[in-house]
């Protein structure tokens, strides 16, 4: 492995260079962008949940002054693919979706031309719940089926492209649907499946078997900046200006979307009001002012509002489960048959339910477990990843059995977990690659989850609390609850460039997206590290594409910090070489008598006789070649190739792709501890004490690692208290736009004492020993509540989430659930 | 001045709500402009008195016949009046609050209404059952009556048919409360669906957006044609030459002489008081 | 033609300086006039587009509108006096902290500080359905959309429901009917002053209003007797997020004793109707008891009689029993 660094930054607390900014309000969001002769734009979202347009009389909204032009889904360029979203549409496949733009010299011009535009709707068959659309004969969300079919299998010495995934027709049988009325998951035929282990065999050998249907509530993204975008042309260049999560990998999206390179596109995004996965790669809405503003020849701003926000933000998919686990006497999980229902949406390929397999197999460890799953289009809002898509999902399916098991042998919660959780390179999912089912199952590259169970065991008091758990005070009674929230979280391969100039400043081109986290700027860190570079003296180059960004990962994921502290430590090896060969250049003798030191490059144990990196970053220019950039390595993308030719000459250049071996999947996982009290009068749950133990690596930067864990820890909990998405069946469309009906968590829902904690381990595979952060908290938030208010009130108190009031109520009132056992969207 | 009154649906189309409360107060005015007028014509006109002389040749002929002439039953009168208290319980529950008086009508609204069902529906069954059904009805058999019906409104003095049971203009009314009566019920009990009774399970998607405003615009119809009907039929009510009319209303007969002043004893046939005791007689 | 819920159409903004001039114009514009307080309740309205006034009358530079005033043995609140400074009112604070506990529950601190509380009493109902522009009953329509056998109504109404189901948001109606304010209304033809639990109509009433107020009407004060002065009093707003919620159900309670029996008491909750229910079969059944936990149940159960609960909001029938038993407890009590 690469050399250890010395770390004097890596595990410090620092305050990002960014922030000032933000506190002083000087940051700059997309909508805050203006440029010369600009037009404003706003969007005719369809009224329908599905239909097509027959006509459209623009007449009367063209002849108003101060219109300049309108765009519709015809001037876009088509997309590949089955069932792929465009940014505006003919046949809009949900109440909300934009159907076309208008471009006038305000916006109040702009929305008073909509009011005047005249369309001819053929209403189309609709459908908002999922299992209503596998009823025998239930409606299909789109005219080419209702679910994904996997793609075929290759047949053997095919050439080619790979067969795609298929949208199919799916329907079940009225038997199918008997189940339905014992409030139990009707499961009908499949597409998609996977096994391994005698599932049989752990059924029968288990001393208990649980049988429970769990519905998991799907809910916005609900960033608090809006997918606004402002562009306009110059030179036959794209400019844009757009709110999103990922700065190069975005700019690569749009150039397909738009159908020119991406050499052609200068992207600007240096602060992001938030993606939590639904700006991943960017929105495609973003197209629209790009196109608009080429139609009219002047620059556009599309400013999103909440309301447009609520449509074209994104969405959790939603997702029915049914699951038979099959336990020990001392917890052990024998078996896991788990059965997911998908809510896909109305675009894309989720694979949501896929990874909520993935991760049960792993959370639980089973000894046996076959997965089912099938995802059914709706006409709702399209999803996307959210914050730990899928194992969060998975978390909320099966955690609810696993208390109740816990209850019923006798074990303690955090027991019941240890028992079954994963350690060291735990397998997970199903057997694939060459060895086909027979194959080898993949594993995680190192798991610490005992250890993160038992740190915050001790930290919560969690033994003191359970023995108050369950007395009733008055009204109220108490309740404590544990859950492990896993998540993948780290990619690898990706390309760092780092710049010593004679100036004497350490400058590390960043192409990941500023949404907060600082995993943007981290990653500068462990680069100042291994270079022994005082931090005052690093420039971070981020948000825009026009500044030579290397080819980073999607922002996305939880992978940032792990696959960019790879990529930049290999900058960094490679700008030390650099270094230490100048030295040896310069001062005689071999490179490796040269070490580095407080912004120098000097003989070992002799700092007076070195260079200083102002000097080494002349000597490098002056040496050219690969000191200055000119000469490449091979492998790296041909994106970072263009930005490295662009920074040819500054100074010094460490250029690299990440090429460490890892052996695994990396996944992170976080240990969720809630304590809660219960009124039972009025349903009314308090989180009284929230902890989360990471199990993340080697801890890069504290403060902002705290920030990630209590901020996937919120959104959790408020799935579990109060957040959702409404649907009214009848007429296909949404109810709760306004963020006072779709409830996200408020500051005053979460506990003072709100803690966090890390175990610290590092990840063998990764030099930095860093994994990433942002999504296993979610999972754990969600269920350590659900499974704290099962614990004061009862284990069969609810099986959806969130558990509001008058499900608490309701249940206790009548001795049993009360709730909407199956439909979705509730 | 608009008719109906359009809405949307969620999904934006245009659908009908119901009538524009504009009509209430057309057939409000349209009611009182008929009294009006009808009263100033009977004030000022030589209106025809009927012959003394005729009736007493008519009364010493039909010497046999009861002197009190049984016209409505007690069942018939009762619903005449049960349906009458409904009517008015329905017209002022549903167009008080449109003229500014509110209160909460809805609950009283639909009670009447059923009231008003029920004794139509009793009225139906009883008419075919034990009342000369088609005495009511108006058929082209009755043009000469109708002719000369209005010859003699305008101050003729011509020869031709009376009434039979009931005048024709009598009829002519029937047959619009019929129509209007009908179309109010059906639409009304259709429209207990969209509110909570404890009849039905509230369910205003039972029929689609269109079909209902279909049935909102014939209720209001029905409604606001009633408001002028029953403002006509309470100002014949109380007129003065036909006050004969309602008291055997309240009181179920007319004299001897009234009946054969104003009805045709062929059309309606009045058993004499011997051939009801013969019938007595063969009964027994 | 389409429909766009985003950017405020055009109106006429009218900022009076005075009650008498405020009156003119909403005579002058009848119909076509929009009353603006705070605005937290007709942004929405305006920047929706759904409601289109002509003429937007601004309330806010009407000092004799802002302020608490001692009245006789009570206070009397201007229309236009913010919820924070009714909540850090000295007054409020001593005698009438019921009131206090109320405006406090209201919405977000931010919201507090704009919001008024002529504005919290007078605001329309968030019937989701209402709010997202459907032709409904109280938007001039023939149908509550609701109330079907599909609609999601948990938020909604069971008691005093006539075709529409919507309930009142207001967090301190109830607390202004427990305390027997009244509310002073003036119009050009003058002023009238009504009890605080006959400004608030229910659907059967008036379908379309959530009040009392006719166009021409404006609210200008709400006054509060001295007679419920530091009793003892309850008040519990029961929502999903402890912040920015509005109340599942609430309950408002002011109530004297003599230590062992209940000698007066008033008695409302709102949440569960179209406008805020005064519960006087309870306060009458209470009246002269002990302050009991069997009292509590008595007044719970009788709360709740005639309560018809749809599909997803049966939960507020024991809700509100609850809650009235908490209130007749008392607070330390619960």
């Amino acid at each position: 492995m690469a050399d250890k660094a010395d770390n004097k930054l890596i595990g410090k607390n620092y305050t990002p260079p960014d922030h000032i900014a933000k506190v002083t309000g000087k940051a700059k969001w997309a909508e805050d962008f203006r440029a010369d002769g600009m037009l404003f734009c706003k969007l005719l979202l369809s009224p329908m949940p599905h239909a097509r347009v027959r006509k459209i009389d623009l007449r009367a909204a063209l002849a108003m002054p101060g219109v300049k032009a309108i765009l519709t889904a015809d001037d876009l360029p088509k997309l590949d693919g089955p069932g792929a979203e465009r940014a505006l549409t003919n046949e809009p496949l949900y109440q909300g979706e934009p159907v076309l733009a208008v471009a006038a010299v305000d916006e109040l011009t702009a929305a008073e031309a909509i009011e005047r535009i005249d369309i001819d709707w053929e209403p189309l068959p609709f459908v908002v719940d999922p299992l209503e659309s596998l009823r025998p004969n239930g409606p299909s969300a789109r005219l080419e089926g209702n679910v994904w079919a996997p793609p075929a299998p290759r047949p053997a010495g095919a050439t080619g492209a790979p067969p795609q995934p298929e949208i199919k027709t799916l329907k079940w049988t009225a038997e199918d649907f008997v189940e339905e009325a014992a409030g139990r998951l009707p499961m009908g035929k499949v597409l998609e499946e996977w096994s391994y282990g005698d599932l049989d065999a752990g059924f029968k050998e288990a001393a208990l078997v649980l049988d429970e249907t769990f519905v998991v509530n799907g809910s916005h993204h609900q960033t608090m900046e809006s997918r606004s975008a402002m562009a306009y042309w110059q030179n036959g260049k794209l400019h844009i200006y757009c709110s999103t999560q990922s700065v190069v990998r975005t700019a690569d999206n749009l150039s397909q979307w738009l159908g020119i390179p991406a050499s052609d596109i200068v992207l600007v995004s240096e602060y992001t009001g938030g993606g939590f996965g639904s700006k991943g790669g960017g929105p495609i809405s973003m197209t629209i002012p790009a196109v608009l503003s080429k139609k009219v020849n002047a620059p556009v701003m599309m400013r999103i509002s909440r309301e447009e926000e609520h449509y074209i933000g994104r969405v959790r998919t939603n997702m029915t489960g049914r699951v038979k686990i099959g336990f020990r006497k001392d917890g052990r999980i024998t078996a896991m048959d788990l059965f997911i229902v998908q809510d896909n949406g109305s675009y894309g390929r989720w694979n949501d339910y896929a990874g909520a397999g993935n991760a049960a197999s792993l959370m639980y460890q089973p000894l046996a477990m076959r997965w089912r799953g099938v995802s059914v289009f709706t006409n709702t809002f399209p999803k996307m990843q959210q914050r730990s898509p899928g194992p969060m999902q998975g978390n909320g399916i099966v955690e609810p059995v696993l208390t109740k098991a816990a209850k019923q042998l006798g074990l303690d919660q955090i027991e019941i977990h240890k028992i079954n959780a994963p350690a060291g390179k735990a397998p997970f999912g199903p057997a694939v690659g060459p060895g086909g089912p027979n194959g080898k199952r993949p594993y995680v590259t190192s798991a610490f989850v005992k250890e993160a169970l038992d740190r915050g065991a001790e930290r919560f008091k969690w033994a003191e609390r359970k023995a108050q758990a369950g007395q009733r005070r008055g009204s109220k009674v108490r309740g404590v609850g544990v859950a492990v929230g896993p998540h993948g979280s780290g990619s690898i391969g990706y390309d760092g460039i780092v710049t010593i100039r004679p100036d004497g400043k350490l400058y590390v081109q960043s192409g990941v997206g500023n949404l907060g986290t600082h995993s943007m700027v981290d990653l500068a860190r462990v680069a100042a590290d291994i270079l022994a570079m005082p931090w005052e003296r690093v420039e971070v180059i981020w948000g825009d594409t026009g500044k030579f960004l290397p080819w980073s990962c999607l922002s996305v994921g939880s992978q940032t910090t792990h696959a960019m502290t790879r990529a930049n430590h290999a900058a960094a090896m490679d700008a030390k070489r650099k270094l230490l060969e100048i030295a040896a250049k310069d001062l005689g003798g071999s490179p490796d008598e040269y070490e580095l030191g407080n912004a120098r490059v000097y003989q070992r144990g002799n700092p007076g006789r070195g260079l200083s990196y102002a000097q080494a970053g002349a000597r490098a220019i002056a040496l050219g070649g690969k000191y200055d950039g000119h000469e490449l390595p091979e492998d790296i993308h041909d994106f970072t190739k263009r930005s490295a030719k662009e920074l040819a000459g500054l100074g010094l250049m460490g250029v690299a792709k990440d090429n460490y071996p890892r052996d695994g999947a990396t996944w992170s996982f976080v240990a969720g501890f809630a304590e809660v009290e219960v009124d039972v009068e009025t349903g009314k749950t308090t989180v009284i004490d929230y902890l989360a133990v990471g199990d993340v690596g080697t801890v890069i930067n504290p403060r902002s690692l705290g920030g990630q864990l209590h901020g996937g820890s919120c959104l959790g909990i408020g799935h579990a208290l109060f957040q959702k998405m409404v649907y009214d069946q009848h007429y296909g469309m949404p109810l709760a736009k306004r963020f006072h009906y779709n409830k996200p968590l408020t500051i005053l829902d979460i506990p003072p004492t709100l803690d966090w904690d890390a175990v610290n381990l590092p990840d063998p595979e990764t030099p930095v020993g860093a994994r990433g952060t942002g999504e296993p908290p979610v999972g754990a938030g969600y269920c350590a509540v659900m499974n704290a208010i099962a614990d004061a009130v009862g284990v069969d108190v609810f099986r959806r989430g969130p558990v509001t009031p008058d499900v608490i109520l309701m249940s206790l009132e009548h001795g049993r659930r009360m709730h909407e056992p199956l439909k979705a969207h509730v | 001045m608009d008719i109906l009154t359009w809405g949307h649906s969620p999904w934006g189309e245009r659908i009908l709500a119901h009538i524009s409360w504009n009509l209430f107060w057309a057939s409000l005015f349209a009611g009182i402009v008929f009294f009006v007028a009808h009263a100033s014509y009977m004030v000022l006109s030589a209106h025809r008195k009927r012959s003394a002389a005729e009736t007493d040749a008519l009364e010493i002929e039909h010497r046999d016949l009861p002197p009190q002439i049984v016209r409505h039953s007690l069942a018939a009168r009762l619903f005449h009046w049960v349906m009458a208290g409904a009517m008015f319980v329905l017209l002022f529950t549903a167009f008080l609050p449109v003229a500014g008086i509110k209160f909460p009508w809805v609950t009283w609204h639909w009670m009447a209404g059923l009231v008003l069902a029920g004794s139509i529906l009793f009225h139906i069954i009883h008419a075919s059952v034990w009342l000369d059904f088609w005495s009511i009805w108006v058929g082209p058999k009755d043009i000469p009556e109708f002719r000369a019906e209005i010859l003699r409104e305008l101050g003729h003095d011509v020869p031709g048919p009376k009434p039979g049971k009931y005048p024709l203009g009598n009829r002519l009314y029937h047959m619009a409360i019929v129509l209007a009566g009908l179309a109010v019920v059906i639409s009304g009990i259709t429209m207990m669906v969209r509110v909570r009774t404890p009849f039905f399970t509230r369910n205003p998607y039972l029929l689609r957006d269109t079909t209902w405003g279909l049935v909102y615009v014939t209720h209001g119809l029905a409604g606001v044609a009633l408001v002028g009907l029953v403002i006509a039929h309470v100002y014949f009510a109380v007129r003065p030459e036909k006050w004969w009319i309602t008291k055997s209303m309240l009181l179920g007969w007319i004299t001897r002489r009234q009946y054969l002043e104003h009805h045709d004893p062929h059309r309606w046939a009045v058993e004499s008081i011997a051939a009801k005791a013969e019938a007595q007689r063969s009964g027994q | 033609m389409a429909v766009i819920h985003d950017v405020m159409p055009s109106f006429g903004l009218y900022q009076p300086a005075s009650v008498a001039d405020a009156l003119n114009l909403l005579d002058r514009h009848g119909r076509d006039a929009w009353i603006l307080a705070g605005g937290l309740d007709s942004f929405d309205w305006l920047k929706d587009r759904i409601k289109r006034p002509k003429a937007v009358v601004d309330l806010s530079g009407i000092s004799e509108l802002q302020g608490i005033r001692e009245s006789g043995d009570g206070l009397e609140i201007g229309a236009m006096t913010t919820l924070t400074e009714v909540v850090r009112h000295p007054a409020v604070r001593e005698r009438y902290s019921l009131l206090l506990e109320a405006a406090e529950h209201a919405a977000s601190p931010q919201i507090r500080n704009q919001g008024t509380i002529g504005g919290n009493v007078s605001q329309d109902t968030r019937c989701w359905y209402y709010r997202t522009g459907w032709f409904c009953y109280r938007a001039g329509g023939n149908i509550c959309y609701a109330d079907t056998p599909t609609a999601m109504n948990r938020e909604h109404a069971i008691l005093g429901a006539d075709r529409c189901v919507a309930v009142n948001p207001s967090d301190t109606a109830p607390a202004l009917i427990a305390l027997d304010a009244s509310m002073v209304v003036r119009s050009k033809s003058g002023e009238r002053v009504v009890p605080a639990e006959e400004y608030f109509i229910g659907p059967g009433t008036d379908i379309t209003r959530m009040t009392i107020l006719q166009p021409g009407d404006l609210l200008t004060a709400i006054r509060i007797p001295g007679t419920w002065g530091g009793a003892r009093f309850y008040f519990e707003k029961v929502r999903d997020r402890n912040v920015w919620d509005f109340a599942l159900v609430s309950v408002a309670s002011a109530m004297s004793d003599n230590g062992e029996t209940i000698e007066r008491v008033r008695i409302a909750v709102n949440g569960v109707a179209a406008r805020p229910l005064r519960l006087r079969a309870v306060e009458d059944a209470v009246r002269g008891k002990a302050r009991s936990e069997e009292t509590a149940k008595l007044a719970g159960d009788l709360a709740i009689q005639g309560a018809l609960p749809l599909q997803h909001n049966a939960y507020k029938v024991p809700l509100m029993r609850n809650l009235v038993k908490r209130a007749i407890r008392g607070a330390e009590g619960a």
